[in-house]
């Protein structure tokens, strides 16, 4: 057995000591430096779960400049009187109740153009008279 | 390179935990990849601060910073990229402590300025250090000690190559550096613990 004359072989033997007492050290570290590692490795893989944080403030964001194009797009005007009926759907609204609560039978909404030309007739017959 | 292969364990998730929370493949190889090295990975950021509290906020960084940008690299390149990941941590941390370093210099007195706390001082009895508490060696101080001394650049060459086994090329993306400067970092930290440990060879 020769014995370590060139540098490598010198360096052999001071490399093994180190690495084997760096891998002793790793080895036996204390029970509360491996349960902070723990605890760091465990904090390190849950964030791949939750979304990122910029998620949320970049969406609040984009959905108030969705929302300020869409008025601004259509001239947002508050208006106070929308709230009433338009004025054919008043009318309809109050004919549809006229037509509910009337003595008249269905008959005589049926015939209507015939009544409405009876009073034609009347009116033309005073008119002449 | 000391290839990185994972090891999946054949654990059956529990009932109560559900199909939503069940880890998925590879988080339980990223798990194994992250107990894998970080032991390492402590003693190479406590070598760098010679504090333990900083060395663990250091590697919690680093593995946020790896699992953020790297957990959906092939599983082959996660050893380097980890390591690239802690290593800028600690050259930030160099960095900063450099910084401050001249502020408090130009700020504080001069030490022969100062009274002498003997107190504060002494060394703590109760806490040898880290390769002295697991060896309690006169070898393994003197490496602890070797390797403390050495600049950043070379003891991380010096880690990575030699203790972590990263081949010239891996070192070099971990060190973000040319192969070239990996080969001289190593070159000068081999000389000077060539002489600082060869007598207990």
């Amino acid at each position: 057995m020769s014995t370590p004359s060139r540098p490598d072989d010198r360096d052999a033997a001071w490399v093994a000591q180190a690495r084997s007492a760096l891998d002793e050290s790793a080895r036996s570290l204390d029970a509360a430096t491996l349960s902070r590692l723990n605890q760091a490795r465990h904090a390190a893989l849950a964030q791949r779960k939750s979304p990122p944080r910029w998620l949320l403030p970049a969406g609040l964001v984009s959905a108030s400049v969705l929302l300020l194009a869409v008025f601004t797009w259509h001239g947002y005007r508050p208006d106070v009187g929308s709230a009433e009926f338009p004025l054919s759907a008043k009318s309809a609204s109050s004919s549809d109740i006229d037509l509910v609560s009337s003595d008249d039978g269905p008959e005589f909404y049926q015939d209507l153009e015939f009544y409405a030309w009876l009073d034609a007739q009347d009116a033309d017959q005073d008119l002449g008279s | 390179m000391t290839a990185f292969t994972p090891t999946i364990p054949a654990t059956s998730v529990s009932s109560w935990t559900g199909p939503v929370d069940a880890p998925t493949t590879q988080e339980r190889m990223l798990d194994q990849f992250l107990k894998g090295v970080e032991r390492r990975a402590l003693r190479m950021a406590e070598l760098a601060t010679m504090n333990r509290d900083e060395a663990l906020d250091l590697v919690q960084d680093a593995m946020f910073g790896f699992v953020r940008h790297y957990a959906a690299k092939p599983a082959q390149e996660w050893a380097p990229l980890f390591y690239r990941v802690l290593d800028s941590r600690l050259n930030d941390w160099h960095r900063r402590r450099t910084v401050r370093s001249r502020w408090l210099a130009v700020f504080t007195r001069t030490p022969e300025d100062e009274e002498t706390d003997e107190i504060a001082q002494a060394p703590d009895l109760a806490d040898p250090g880290p390769l002295l508490r697991l060896a309690g060696t006169e070898a393994a101080r003197d490496i602890d000690a070797a390797l403390s001394r050495l600049p950043l650049r070379q003891r991380q060459a010096f880690l990575l190559r030699v203790w972590e086994g990263l081949d010239v090329a891996d070192t070099a993306s971990a060190m973000r550096c040319s192969e070239g400067s990996v080969k001289t970092h190593l070159s000068r930290a081999m000389a000077s613990l060539r002489r600082a440990l060869e007598d207990h060879a």
